[in-house]
Protein backbone atom coordinates (compact mmCIF):
# COMPACT_ATOMS: atom_id res chain seq x y z
CA UNK A 1 0.00 0.00 0.00
CA UNK A 2 1.61 3.55 -1.41
CA UNK A 3 1.74 6.14 1.45
CA UNK A 4 -0.84 8.22 0.13
CA UNK A 5 -3.08 5.70 0.95
CA UNK A 6 -2.32 5.29 4.13
CA UNK A 7 -2.53 8.70 5.00
CA UNK A 8 -5.92 8.76 3.67
CA UNK A 9 -6.74 5.74 5.40
CA UNK A 10 -5.51 7.42 8.75
CA UNK A 11 -7.61 10.70 7.82
CA UNK A 12 -11.22 8.21 6.90
CA UNK A 13 -10.21 6.75 10.18
CA UNK A 14 -10.00 9.91 12.24
CA UNK A 15 -13.18 11.52 10.76
CA UNK A 16 -14.92 8.21 10.98
CA UNK A 17 -14.49 7.95 14.67
CA UNK A 18 -15.45 11.11 14.97
CA UNK A 19 -18.93 10.80 13.62
CA UNK A 20 -18.87 7.21 15.61
CA UNK A 21 -18.32 9.53 18.74
CA UNK A 22 -21.80 11.12 17.71
CA UNK A 23 -24.04 11.22 20.75
CA UNK A 24 -28.05 12.02 20.11
CA UNK A 25 -27.85 15.65 20.30
CA UNK A 26 -25.23 15.71 18.19
CA UNK A 27 -26.93 13.35 15.52
CA UNK A 28 -29.82 15.65 15.67
CA UNK A 29 -28.16 18.90 14.83
CA UNK A 30 -26.49 16.97 12.12
CA UNK A 31 -29.55 15.52 10.71
CA UNK A 32 -31.39 18.65 10.94
CA UNK A 33 -28.60 20.52 9.12
CA UNK A 34 -28.53 18.05 6.23
CA UNK A 35 -32.28 18.40 5.95
CA UNK A 36 -32.34 22.01 5.84
CA UNK A 37 -29.43 21.78 3.16
CA UNK A 38 -31.91 19.74 1.09
CA UNK A 39 -34.86 21.22 2.10
CA UNK A 40 -34.79 23.43 -1.46
CA UNK A 41 -35.03 20.97 -3.22
CA UNK A 42 -37.05 18.44 -1.54
CA UNK A 43 -39.98 21.37 -1.58
CA UNK A 44 -39.36 21.89 -5.20
CA UNK A 45 -39.18 18.40 -6.37
CA UNK A 46 -42.90 17.70 -4.02
CA UNK A 47 -43.95 20.81 -6.28
CA UNK A 48 -42.88 19.36 -9.47
CA UNK A 49 -44.33 15.67 -8.52
CA UNK A 50 -47.84 17.44 -7.46
CA UNK A 51 -47.99 19.01 -10.93
CA UNK A 52 -47.06 15.95 -12.61
CA UNK A 53 -49.66 13.69 -11.50
CA UNK A 54 -52.07 16.66 -11.26
CA UNK A 55 -51.23 16.29 -15.36
CA UNK A 56 -51.80 12.67 -15.38
CA UNK A 57 -54.64 12.69 -13.96
CA UNK A 58 -56.18 14.85 -16.54
CA UNK A 59 -54.59 13.06 -19.19
CA UNK A 60 -56.84 10.05 -17.91
CA UNK A 61 -59.65 11.73 -17.81
CA UNK A 62 -59.48 13.04 -21.02
CA UNK A 63 -59.14 9.74 -22.37
CA UNK A 64 -61.75 8.71 -20.55
CA UNK A 65 -63.77 11.18 -22.13
CA UNK A 66 -62.53 10.21 -25.89
CA UNK A 67 -63.71 6.90 -25.19
CA UNK A 68 -66.90 7.69 -24.04
CA UNK A 69 -68.11 10.27 -26.85
CA UNK A 70 -65.44 9.38 -29.79
CA UNK A 71 -67.80 12.58 -31.75
CA UNK A 72 -66.32 15.13 -29.40
CA UNK A 73 -65.75 18.78 -31.19
CA UNK A 74 -62.53 20.13 -29.84
CA UNK A 75 -63.67 22.94 -28.79
CA UNK A 76 -65.97 20.80 -26.36
CA UNK A 77 -62.60 19.04 -25.35
CA UNK A 78 -61.19 22.16 -24.34
CA UNK A 79 -64.10 22.97 -21.89
CA UNK A 80 -63.88 19.44 -20.58
CA UNK A 81 -60.17 19.75 -19.71
CA UNK A 82 -61.01 23.40 -17.79
CA UNK A 83 -63.85 21.89 -15.91
CA UNK A 84 -61.18 18.89 -15.17
CA UNK A 85 -59.27 22.06 -14.18
CA UNK A 86 -61.63 23.68 -12.30
CA UNK A 87 -62.80 20.22 -10.47
CA UNK A 88 -59.17 19.84 -9.14
CA UNK A 89 -59.32 23.37 -7.70
CA UNK A 90 -62.50 22.61 -5.92
CA UNK A 91 -60.95 19.25 -4.58
CA UNK A 92 -58.47 21.49 -3.25
CA UNK A 93 -60.77 23.69 -2.15
CA UNK A 94 -62.68 21.50 0.38
CA UNK A 95 -59.87 19.84 1.07
CA UNK A 96 -58.47 23.08 2.62
CA UNK A 97 -61.73 24.13 3.86
CA UNK A 98 -62.19 20.91 5.56
CA UNK A 99 -58.66 21.01 7.31
CA UNK A 100 -59.20 25.07 8.17
CA UNK A 101 -62.53 23.70 9.74
CA UNK A 102 -60.98 21.23 11.66
CA UNK A 103 -58.58 23.71 13.45
CA UNK A 104 -61.37 25.82 14.09
CA UNK A 105 -63.23 23.46 16.47
CA UNK A 106 -60.31 21.27 17.63
CA UNK A 107 -59.59 21.58 21.44
CA UNK A 108 -55.78 21.57 20.66
CA UNK A 109 -53.34 24.90 19.08
CA UNK A 110 -52.60 23.34 15.39
CA UNK A 111 -50.14 24.13 13.05
CA UNK A 112 -51.22 23.52 9.57
CA UNK A 113 -48.40 21.55 7.47
CA UNK A 114 -48.05 20.12 4.15
CA UNK A 115 -46.48 16.38 3.29
CA UNK A 116 -43.22 16.93 1.18
CA UNK A 117 -42.19 13.68 0.78
CA UNK A 118 -42.76 10.00 1.92
CA UNK A 119 -39.89 7.55 3.98
CA UNK A 120 -36.97 6.95 1.50
CA UNK A 121 -35.92 3.93 3.58
CA UNK A 122 -36.86 0.48 3.92
CA UNK A 123 -37.11 0.01 8.07
CA UNK A 124 -38.00 3.27 8.94
CA UNK A 125 -41.82 5.18 8.14
CA UNK A 126 -40.95 8.85 8.07
CA UNK A 127 -42.66 11.98 6.45
CA UNK A 128 -40.95 15.04 5.68
CA UNK A 129 -43.43 18.24 6.19
CA UNK A 130 -42.85 22.20 5.27
CA UNK A 131 -42.81 23.39 8.54
CA UNK A 132 -39.36 24.19 11.15
CA UNK A 133 -38.04 25.50 13.58
CA UNK A 134 -39.17 29.26 12.30
CA UNK A 135 -42.83 28.09 12.26
CA UNK A 136 -42.63 26.98 16.01
CA UNK A 137 -42.17 22.98 15.59
CA UNK A 138 -40.13 21.10 18.20
CA UNK A 139 -38.97 17.60 18.62
CA UNK A 140 -41.77 15.75 19.79
CA UNK A 141 -44.60 17.33 18.96
CA UNK A 142 -47.57 15.56 18.31
CA UNK A 143 -48.35 15.42 14.24
CA UNK A 144 -52.40 14.54 13.19
CA UNK A 145 -55.21 14.84 10.74
CA UNK A 146 -58.98 16.00 11.62
CA UNK A 147 -59.22 12.03 11.57
CA UNK A 148 -56.48 10.91 14.28
CA UNK A 149 -53.25 10.43 14.85
CA UNK A 150 -50.53 10.38 12.57
CA UNK A 151 -46.69 10.23 14.48
CA UNK A 152 -44.62 12.94 16.27
CA UNK A 153 -41.61 14.86 15.33
CA UNK A 154 -38.32 13.67 15.13
CA UNK A 155 -36.64 16.67 13.76
CA UNK A 156 -36.70 19.73 13.28
CA UNK A 157 -34.60 21.89 10.97
CA UNK A 158 -35.68 25.46 10.39
CA UNK A 159 -38.14 24.88 7.60
CA UNK A 160 -38.78 21.41 7.93
CA UNK A 161 -39.36 18.57 9.83
CA UNK A 162 -39.22 14.83 9.69
CA UNK A 163 -42.39 12.77 11.89
CA UNK A 164 -42.18 9.38 12.99
CA UNK A 165 -45.48 7.96 11.49
CA UNK A 166 -47.25 5.99 14.08
CA UNK A 167 -47.11 2.93 12.07
CA UNK A 168 -43.22 2.90 12.89
CA UNK A 169 -42.18 0.12 15.30
CA UNK A 170 -40.23 2.30 17.28
CA UNK A 171 -43.30 5.18 17.66
CA UNK A 172 -44.79 4.02 20.97
CA UNK A 173 -48.30 5.61 22.07
CA UNK A 174 -49.64 5.33 25.27
CA UNK A 175 -53.60 4.33 24.36
CA UNK A 176 -56.90 3.46 25.63
CA UNK A 177 -59.67 1.52 24.58
CA UNK A 178 -62.83 3.22 23.94
CA UNK A 179 -65.97 1.83 26.32
CA UNK A 180 -63.25 -0.34 28.61
CA UNK A 181 -60.79 0.05 30.97
CA UNK A 182 -58.00 -1.46 28.91
CA UNK A 183 -54.92 0.64 28.00
CA UNK A 184 -52.03 -0.75 26.64
CA UNK A 185 -49.18 0.43 24.18
CA UNK A 186 -49.97 0.89 20.61
CA UNK A 187 -47.11 0.74 17.76
CA UNK A 188 -46.53 -0.11 14.16
CA UNK A 189 -44.76 -3.40 12.71
CA UNK A 190 -41.50 -3.74 11.57
CA UNK A 191 -42.80 -4.50 7.97
CA UNK A 192 -45.38 -3.29 6.38
CA UNK A 193 -47.17 -6.10 4.28
CA UNK A 194 -49.56 -4.77 1.25
CA UNK A 195 -50.33 -1.11 1.17
CA UNK A 196 -52.11 -0.28 4.58
CA UNK A 197 -49.84 -0.75 7.52
CA UNK A 198 -51.76 -1.98 10.89
CA UNK A 199 -51.13 -1.36 14.49
CA UNK A 200 -50.19 -3.16 17.49
CA UNK A 201 -52.08 -2.63 20.87
CA UNK A 202 -49.70 -4.44 23.10
CA UNK A 203 -49.88 -4.99 27.38
CA UNK A 204 -53.40 -5.31 27.56
CA UNK A 205 -55.27 -8.07 29.98
CA UNK A 206 -55.79 -11.55 29.02
CA UNK A 207 -59.06 -10.98 29.65
CA UNK A 208 -59.72 -7.36 27.27
CA UNK A 209 -61.68 -9.63 24.89
CA UNK A 210 -62.18 -6.44 22.57
CA UNK A 211 -64.12 -6.33 19.51
CA UNK A 212 -63.55 -5.12 16.12
CA UNK A 213 -64.72 -2.10 16.39
CA UNK A 214 -64.12 -0.44 19.05
CA UNK A 215 -61.93 2.72 18.76
CA UNK A 216 -58.42 3.25 20.39
CA UNK A 217 -57.28 6.35 21.62
CA UNK A 218 -54.37 8.39 23.07
CA UNK A 219 -54.82 8.05 26.75
CA UNK A 220 -52.11 11.07 27.46
CA UNK A 221 -49.67 8.91 29.57
CA UNK A 222 -46.37 9.88 28.49
CA UNK A 223 -46.74 13.15 28.11
CA UNK A 224 -45.93 13.03 24.23
CA UNK A 225 -49.09 12.85 23.09
CA UNK A 226 -52.85 14.56 24.17
CA UNK A 227 -55.11 12.32 25.54
CA UNK A 228 -57.97 11.80 23.33
CA UNK A 229 -56.92 11.80 19.74
CA UNK A 230 -58.11 8.76 17.67
CA UNK A 231 -55.24 5.76 16.84
CA UNK A 232 -57.37 3.08 15.34
CA UNK A 233 -59.96 1.11 15.10
CA UNK A 234 -59.66 -2.74 17.13
CA UNK A 235 -59.29 -5.43 13.78
CA UNK A 236 -58.15 -8.31 15.98
CA UNK A 237 -58.12 -8.99 19.26
CA UNK A 238 -55.66 -12.29 20.72
CA UNK A 239 -54.44 -13.60 23.60
CA UNK A 240 -50.54 -14.37 24.19
CA UNK A 241 -48.87 -16.01 26.96
CA UNK A 242 -48.50 -13.53 28.88
CA UNK A 243 -50.91 -10.43 27.68
CA UNK A 244 -53.54 -9.32 25.20
CA UNK A 245 -52.63 -8.10 21.99
CA UNK A 246 -54.95 -6.19 19.67
CA UNK A 247 -54.68 -5.38 15.50
CA UNK A 248 -55.57 -1.90 15.11
CA UNK A 249 -56.56 -0.59 11.55
CA UNK A 250 -54.77 3.16 11.61
CA UNK A 251 -57.77 5.93 11.62
CA UNK A 252 -55.63 7.87 9.24
CA UNK A 253 -55.12 6.65 5.38
CA UNK A 254 -50.93 7.23 6.43
CA UNK A 255 -50.37 6.19 2.45
CA UNK A 256 -52.58 9.16 1.05
CA UNK A 257 -52.04 11.97 3.57
CA UNK A 258 -51.46 15.06 1.99
CA UNK A 259 -52.21 18.15 5.19
CA UNK A 260 -51.41 17.50 8.34
CA UNK A 261 -51.47 19.01 11.54
CA UNK A 262 -48.48 19.48 14.91
CA UNK A 263 -50.29 20.09 17.39
CA UNK A 264 -48.67 22.50 19.98
CA UNK A 265 -50.61 22.33 22.98
CA UNK A 266 -54.17 23.11 23.92
CA UNK A 267 -56.50 25.91 23.46
CA UNK B 1 -11.14 15.40 -10.28
CA UNK B 2 -14.05 16.67 -12.03
CA UNK B 3 -15.40 13.15 -12.17
CA UNK B 4 -15.22 13.10 -8.53
CA UNK B 5 -17.28 16.30 -7.82
CA UNK B 6 -19.24 15.07 -10.99
CA UNK B 7 -20.38 11.72 -8.94
CA UNK B 8 -20.88 13.93 -5.43
CA UNK B 9 -23.47 15.85 -7.33
CA UNK B 10 -24.65 12.86 -8.11
CA UNK B 11 -24.96 10.98 -5.33
CA UNK B 12 -26.77 14.18 -3.61
CA UNK B 13 -29.05 14.39 -6.38
CA UNK B 14 -30.14 10.43 -6.43
CA UNK B 15 -30.38 10.63 -2.76
CA UNK B 16 -32.97 13.37 -2.95
CA UNK B 17 -34.65 11.31 -5.94
CA UNK B 18 -35.03 8.33 -3.56
CA UNK B 19 -37.28 10.19 -1.37
CA UNK B 20 -39.40 10.70 -4.69
CA UNK B 21 -39.89 6.99 -5.62
CA UNK B 22 -42.21 5.44 -3.86
CA UNK B 23 -42.09 1.59 -2.60
CA UNK B 24 -42.82 -1.22 -5.22
CA UNK B 25 -46.29 -2.87 -3.99
CA UNK B 26 -45.64 -5.43 -6.55
CA UNK B 27 -41.97 -6.22 -4.80
CA UNK B 28 -43.39 -6.53 -1.16
CA UNK B 29 -43.30 -2.61 -0.80
CA UNK B 30 -39.11 -3.06 -1.67
CA UNK B 31 -37.22 0.32 -2.37
CA UNK B 32 -35.18 1.85 -5.37
CA UNK B 33 -31.67 2.77 -3.92
CA UNK B 34 -29.65 4.71 -7.02
CA UNK B 35 -26.83 6.17 -4.66
CA UNK B 36 -25.02 2.67 -3.59
CA UNK B 37 -24.83 2.08 -7.68
CA UNK B 38 -23.29 5.49 -8.11
CA UNK B 39 -21.03 4.55 -5.16
CA UNK B 40 -19.68 0.94 -6.19
CA UNK B 41 -18.98 2.23 -9.66
CA UNK B 42 -16.87 5.18 -8.02
CA UNK B 43 -15.16 2.86 -6.29
CA UNK B 44 -14.35 1.32 -9.22
CA UNK B 45 -13.20 3.93 -11.22
CA UNK B 46 -11.51 6.60 -8.44
CA UNK B 47 -8.69 5.63 -7.15
CA UNK B 48 -8.40 4.49 -3.41
CA UNK B 49 -7.97 7.75 -1.54
CA UNK B 50 -10.90 9.50 -3.65
CA UNK B 51 -12.67 6.11 -3.40
CA UNK B 52 -12.92 6.41 0.63
CA UNK B 53 -13.97 10.32 0.51
CA UNK B 54 -16.91 9.34 -1.89
CA UNK B 55 -18.06 6.57 0.29
CA UNK B 56 -17.39 9.15 3.66
CA UNK B 57 -19.64 11.21 2.19
CA UNK B 58 -22.71 9.13 0.62
CA UNK B 59 -22.45 6.86 4.32
CA UNK B 60 -23.14 10.02 5.87
CA UNK B 61 -25.84 11.21 3.65
CA UNK B 62 -27.62 8.27 4.34
CA UNK B 63 -27.04 7.87 7.93
CA UNK B 64 -28.07 11.48 8.74
CA UNK B 65 -31.07 11.40 6.52
CA UNK B 66 -32.35 7.91 7.48
CA UNK B 67 -31.11 7.33 11.47
CA UNK B 68 -33.71 8.20 13.83
CA UNK B 69 -33.06 9.75 16.91
CA UNK B 70 -36.19 8.80 19.32
CA UNK B 71 -36.77 9.34 22.66
CA UNK B 72 -32.69 10.42 23.35
CA UNK B 73 -31.24 7.49 21.68
CA UNK B 74 -30.10 7.05 18.47
CA UNK B 75 -31.10 3.81 16.80
CA UNK B 76 -28.22 3.28 14.56
CA UNK B 77 -25.38 4.60 15.23
CA UNK B 78 -23.90 7.77 13.31
CA UNK B 79 -21.20 6.37 10.75
CA UNK B 80 -22.41 3.10 10.97
CA UNK B 81 -23.15 3.54 7.41
CA UNK B 82 -20.14 4.78 6.16
CA UNK B 83 -18.00 1.99 7.62
CA UNK B 84 -20.79 -0.43 5.33
CA UNK B 85 -20.11 1.78 2.46
CA UNK B 86 -16.20 1.65 2.74
CA UNK B 87 -16.28 -2.19 3.19
CA UNK B 88 -18.25 -2.81 0.19
CA UNK B 89 -16.28 -0.11 -2.05
CA UNK B 90 -13.12 -1.65 -0.94
CA UNK B 91 -14.37 -4.63 -2.12
CA UNK B 92 -15.53 -3.60 -5.38
CA UNK B 93 -12.11 -1.39 -5.65
CA UNK B 94 -10.42 -4.84 -5.45
CA UNK B 95 -12.05 -6.13 -8.68
CA UNK B 96 -10.83 -2.65 -10.27
CA UNK B 97 -8.34 -4.76 -12.46
CA UNK B 98 -11.49 -6.64 -13.79
CA UNK B 99 -13.33 -3.58 -14.44
CA UNK B 100 -10.10 -2.46 -16.44
CA UNK B 101 -10.56 -5.31 -18.80
CA UNK B 102 -13.72 -3.99 -19.80
CA UNK B 103 -15.83 -6.93 -17.66
CA UNK B 104 -18.59 -5.30 -16.14
CA UNK B 105 -20.96 -8.01 -15.71
CA UNK B 106 -19.56 -9.00 -12.20
CA UNK B 107 -19.19 -5.55 -11.16
CA UNK B 108 -23.13 -5.28 -11.85
CA UNK B 109 -23.85 -8.17 -10.20
CA UNK B 110 -21.92 -7.26 -7.04
CA UNK B 111 -23.73 -3.97 -6.81
CA UNK B 112 -26.91 -5.94 -6.55
CA UNK B 113 -25.77 -8.22 -4.06
CA UNK B 114 -23.95 -5.04 -1.85
CA UNK B 115 -27.11 -2.84 -2.61
CA UNK B 116 -29.08 -6.00 -0.40
CA UNK B 117 -26.12 -5.95 1.92
CA UNK B 118 -26.55 -2.55 2.76
CA UNK B 119 -30.55 -2.99 3.59
CA UNK B 120 -29.58 -6.62 5.24
CA UNK B 121 -26.84 -5.18 7.59
CA UNK B 122 -29.38 -1.90 8.65
CA UNK B 123 -32.05 -4.53 9.53
CA UNK B 124 -29.78 -6.64 11.81
CA UNK B 125 -28.63 -3.34 13.49
CA UNK B 126 -32.48 -2.40 14.44
CA UNK B 127 -33.17 -6.17 15.11
CA UNK B 128 -30.35 -6.19 17.32
CA UNK B 129 -31.87 -2.61 18.99
CA UNK B 130 -35.33 -3.43 19.00
CA UNK B 131 -35.30 -7.41 19.69
CA UNK B 132 -36.98 -10.82 17.98
CA UNK B 133 -35.08 -11.32 14.92
CA UNK B 134 -37.93 -12.83 12.27
CA UNK B 135 -37.29 -12.99 8.42
CA UNK B 136 -40.61 -13.85 6.67
CA UNK B 137 -41.28 -13.56 3.09
CA UNK B 138 -41.90 -9.33 3.18
CA UNK B 139 -38.32 -8.70 4.66
CA UNK B 140 -36.26 -10.59 2.45
CA UNK B 141 -38.40 -9.16 -0.56
CA UNK B 142 -37.51 -5.74 1.16
CA UNK B 143 -33.85 -6.82 1.27
CA UNK B 144 -33.51 -8.69 -1.76
CA UNK B 145 -35.68 -6.93 -3.65
CA UNK B 146 -33.24 -3.25 -3.80
CA UNK B 147 -30.83 -5.83 -4.73
CA UNK B 148 -32.72 -7.12 -8.15
CA UNK B 149 -33.87 -3.32 -8.81
CA UNK B 150 -29.66 -2.61 -8.60
CA UNK B 151 -28.74 -5.05 -11.03
CA UNK B 152 -31.29 -4.11 -13.19
CA UNK B 153 -30.23 -0.30 -13.28
CA UNK B 154 -26.37 -0.68 -13.22
CA UNK B 155 -25.49 -1.95 -16.75
CA UNK B 156 -27.06 1.86 -17.54
CA UNK B 157 -26.16 3.63 -14.67
CA UNK B 158 -22.25 2.36 -15.27
CA UNK B 159 -22.75 3.21 -18.70
CA UNK B 160 -23.95 7.04 -18.22
CA UNK B 161 -20.98 7.13 -15.70
CA UNK B 162 -18.95 5.47 -18.11
CA UNK B 163 -20.11 8.15 -20.83
CA UNK B 164 -19.85 10.89 -18.28
CA UNK B 165 -16.08 9.98 -17.50
CA UNK B 166 -15.03 10.60 -20.96
CA UNK B 167 -16.63 13.66 -21.38
CA UNK B 168 -14.97 14.84 -18.84
CA UNK B 169 -11.30 13.61 -19.86
CA UNK B 170 -11.19 11.12 -16.53
CA UNK B 171 -8.35 9.23 -17.01
CA UNK B 172 -9.96 5.73 -15.85
CA UNK B 173 -7.16 3.64 -15.27
CA UNK B 174 -3.56 5.13 -14.89
CA UNK B 175 -2.20 1.51 -14.38
CA UNK B 176 -4.08 -0.16 -16.77
CA UNK B 177 -1.34 -1.07 -18.55
CA UNK B 178 -0.40 -3.28 -15.74
CA UNK B 179 -3.09 -5.17 -15.99
CA UNK B 180 -3.02 -6.05 -19.69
Amino acid sequence: MSRTNIIALLIFGAILGYFLSFGPESTRKLKAGVYQFIAPFLTGGSGLQKQITSVRTGLKSLEQLERENAALQVENRALRATNQGLRDVEHEVNRLRHALNYRERSVFKLIAAEIVTRDSSTWWRTVTINRGKRDGIETDMPVATDVGLVGKVTTVSDSISVVLLVSDENCKVAASVEGSREQGIVSGERVIAGLNPLLNLNFLSKQADLKPGQKVYTSGVGGVFPSGLLIGVVKTFRVRELDGQAQLTPAVDLSHLEDVFVVTGRK
Amino acid sequence: MIFFFLLLVLVLIAQIAEFFIPALPWLDNAHIYIVPVIVFYGAMALPFPLMLALALYAGLLLDALTVQVIGGKVEISMGSSILLYVVLSGLMHGLRPLFARGRWEVHCILSGICTSLIVLVQYLMITFRRGSLVFTREIWWQIGGPGLIAVAMAPILFWFLQWMGRVTAYSYFPERDHFE
